[in-house]
């Protein structure tokens, strides 16, 4: 990048300040630390570009190369990545509420309260995990809907869209076991209109119940259960549903298109 | 032995081959728009989380149960159903369906017509504004109905009392009053045909079965003397769901008829559409439109937190 093929003193303040611009540029970025991790500069020839996109770990769930008409925002107005990119905010918020919350009953409920008050940035982060989850339940619809109208569940998409119907399934799921942790008011009675609607499953009712709920009433069983699955059984099986989702996506040839 | 594998529409190559100059980069041309939309929510995130705090209300209280008790939004529209029908229909058998519907669409249409462009058939556009609009004015007109709304088209059955018998024609009980939902179909309707007396059970006598009078499993009966209730079964499912699905039969015979439905694709958008409007006009009238008790209220006089103390104005 640096250019030092005339050693004399810079004419003029602009190429002072190229100067000094290029060896900043080389401290940041040509130096033993930055390249033992980012091995070459900035991809700025589209072979490189490639290099990039298919060598590293984040970027290479994407193809290098993709149809003009699958760029266009308006194809898929990003939905799924980002339903996905809700899912990585709400596991880190998630981690972070996880710290300051214990799933009593006797307790649950100060937890939260103590978090919004006693604890740096924990309301924030409480108030994104929520607003984000709601964003999810909002974002996998209207991707599931973008991909219904652009007919992109048609052979060979078949099996990636009911993956994608349980993602959605999971997707409800998550956000209903999460919905009981705060333990308030507003928790228990909406789990409870939950366990009614369980309860009336044909001739399983009391199972349901059961295994979903821990028992005929919402109390410490029920948190239990709920935060298991919110926190680890759930999340665990979207991911790796999510992971079969987009390997899906790439082996289907990419994003659908006219035959 | 080799499974023969019948498939309807010959599958297309999986990677069919690519036109290179139709083609562009990942990297800027989907990683820039991923990346500035990825900043971009993450950013109106953080500023509604600045701004609007998750509801905490107090700790809970089995004693005290608020009135109304509403579920997280996107489980309204069931349990607004269930104010309507049976609630095993409401609450689990429907979403099923509609999350099995949803799973098989794939294997039902398997056309290539109009795939990977937004409404890819000649008439979907149009299928779908008119499906939306049908089905969100009638899920609203229902709703209306089982409030009670309509009540004044049913005053031409005639009156009669709760104790009297043999009714012929039918006659509404408590008063002049016509229907105020579908429900009192059950409660206040009375008629009889031969020695069947609606809202009565209808017993259904069975032979002997082997030595068995009666055969139960859990509480499934299988076998024995029934007693039908056929106004609950009528009232509580067959209404609902002749209504449910016969509308839906209607919409597809009817915008068949008029050519614009043509295609199993054309179907499906119909019933997808269908199915996702009614899903939202009933999360709209479950989240705005129900207050105490579930009665149909204007959004401006909800009151969501009854259940803490001391209760807030507005609360019983
Ligand atoms: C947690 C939920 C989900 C995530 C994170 C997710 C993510 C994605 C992503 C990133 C793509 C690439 C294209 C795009 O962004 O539109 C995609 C494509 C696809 N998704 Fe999803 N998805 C989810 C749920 C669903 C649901 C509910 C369905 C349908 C019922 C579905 C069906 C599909 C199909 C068929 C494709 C291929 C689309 C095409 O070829 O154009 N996905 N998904």
């Amino acid at each position: 990048m640096a250019i030092y093929e005339e050693p004399g003193r810079p004419r003029n303040w602009q190429e002072r300040l190229a100067i000094w611009r290029d060896r900043l540029y080389d401290r940041l970025f040509h130096n033993y630390i930055w390249r033992s991790i980012f091995r070459s500069g900035y991809p700025n020839t589209p072979r490189n570009q490639m290099l990039v996109v298919a060598t590293n770990i984040f970027l290479h769930l994407h193809p290098t190369r993709i149809h003009r008409t699958h760029a266009k925002v308006t194809h898929t107005y990003c939905l799924g990545g980002l339903t996905f990119f809700m899912f990585i905010i709400l596991t880190v918020t998630g981690v972070l509420l996880m710290f300051y919350y214990v799933p009593d009953v006797n307790r649950a409920w100060q937890d939260i309260a103590a978090l919004e008050t006693n604890v740096r940035f924990g309301l924030l982060m409480r108030n994104l995990h929520r607003w984000t989850a709601h964003g999810m339940v909002i974002l996998v619809f209207l991707h599931m809907m973008r991909v219904f109208y652009t007919g992109a569940y048609k052979p060979p998409r078949e099996f990636n869209w009911v993956v994608g119907v349980m993602l959605l399934f999971l997707t409800l799921l998550m956000s209903f076991t999460g919905y009981l942790l705060p333990w308030d008011q507003l928790a228990i009675w909406a789990i409870t209109v939950g366990h009614g609607i369980g309860g009336s499953t044909p001739y399983l009712g009391d199972e349901v119940q059961q295994v979903l709920f821990g028992g005929f009433e919402i109390g410490q069983n029920a948190l239990i259960r709920f935060y298991t699955l919110h926190v680890l059984g759930l999340p665990l099986l979207s991911a790796i549903l999510m992971a079969v989702h987009f390997w899906r996506v790439r082996r289907d040839g990419g994003l659908a298109r006219p035959l | 032995m080799a499974v023969e594998v019948r498939r309807a529409v010959p599958r297309p190559a999986l990677r069919p081959r690519r036109e290179r100059e139709e083609e562009v980069l990942v990297w800027p041309d989907l990683l820039f728009p991923e990346f500035i939309s990825a900043v971009l929510f993450l950013f109106t995130f953080i500023l509604l989380s600045v701004f609007i705090n998750a509801p905490l209300l107090n700790q809970a209280n089995p004693n005290i149960t608020p009135n109304p008790s509403k579920a997280p939004w996107y489980f309204l529209n069931l349990q607004e159903l269930l104010l309507h029908m049976d609630k095993a229909w409401a609450g689990v058998l429907l979403p099923g369906l509609f999350l099995l519907f949803l799973a098989v669409i794939p294997y039902i249409d398997r056309s290539n017509e109009g795939q990977g462009v937004w409404f890819g058939t000649q008439y979907s556009v149009r299928i779908t504004l008119v499906t939306a609009f049908y089905s969100m004015a009638i899920t609203w007109l229902l709703v209306l109905f089982d409030a009670g709304k309509f009540e004044r088209l049913t005053r031409f059955f005639p009156t009669c009392s709760e104790d009297a018998q043999h009714h012929w024609p039918p006659c509404l009980t408590g008063g002049a009053n016509g229907l105020g939902g579908a429900r009192e179909l059950y409660t206040r309707l009375r008629f009889s045909i031969g020695d069947f007396d609606w809202p009565q059970d209808w017993r259904f006598p069975l032979p002997k079965l082997g030595g068995f009078s009666e055969l139960h499993f859990k509480n499934l009966h299988l076998w024995g003397d029934m007693n039908i209730n056929v106004a609950a079964v009528m009232v509580e499912q067959v209404i609902p769901l002749v209504i449910v699905f016969g509308l839906a039969a209607l919409l597809v015979y009817g915008l068949f008829r008029i050519g614009w439905v043509r295609t199993t694709r054309d179907v499906m958008i119909v019933l997808f559409t269908g199915a996702m409007s009614s899903y939202l006009a009933l999360t709209i009238v479950g989240s705005f439109f129900r207050g105490a008790g579930q009665a149909l209220i204007p959004p401006t006089d909800l009151r969501v937190d009854c259940g803490t103390v001391p209760a807030p104005p507005g609360c019983p």
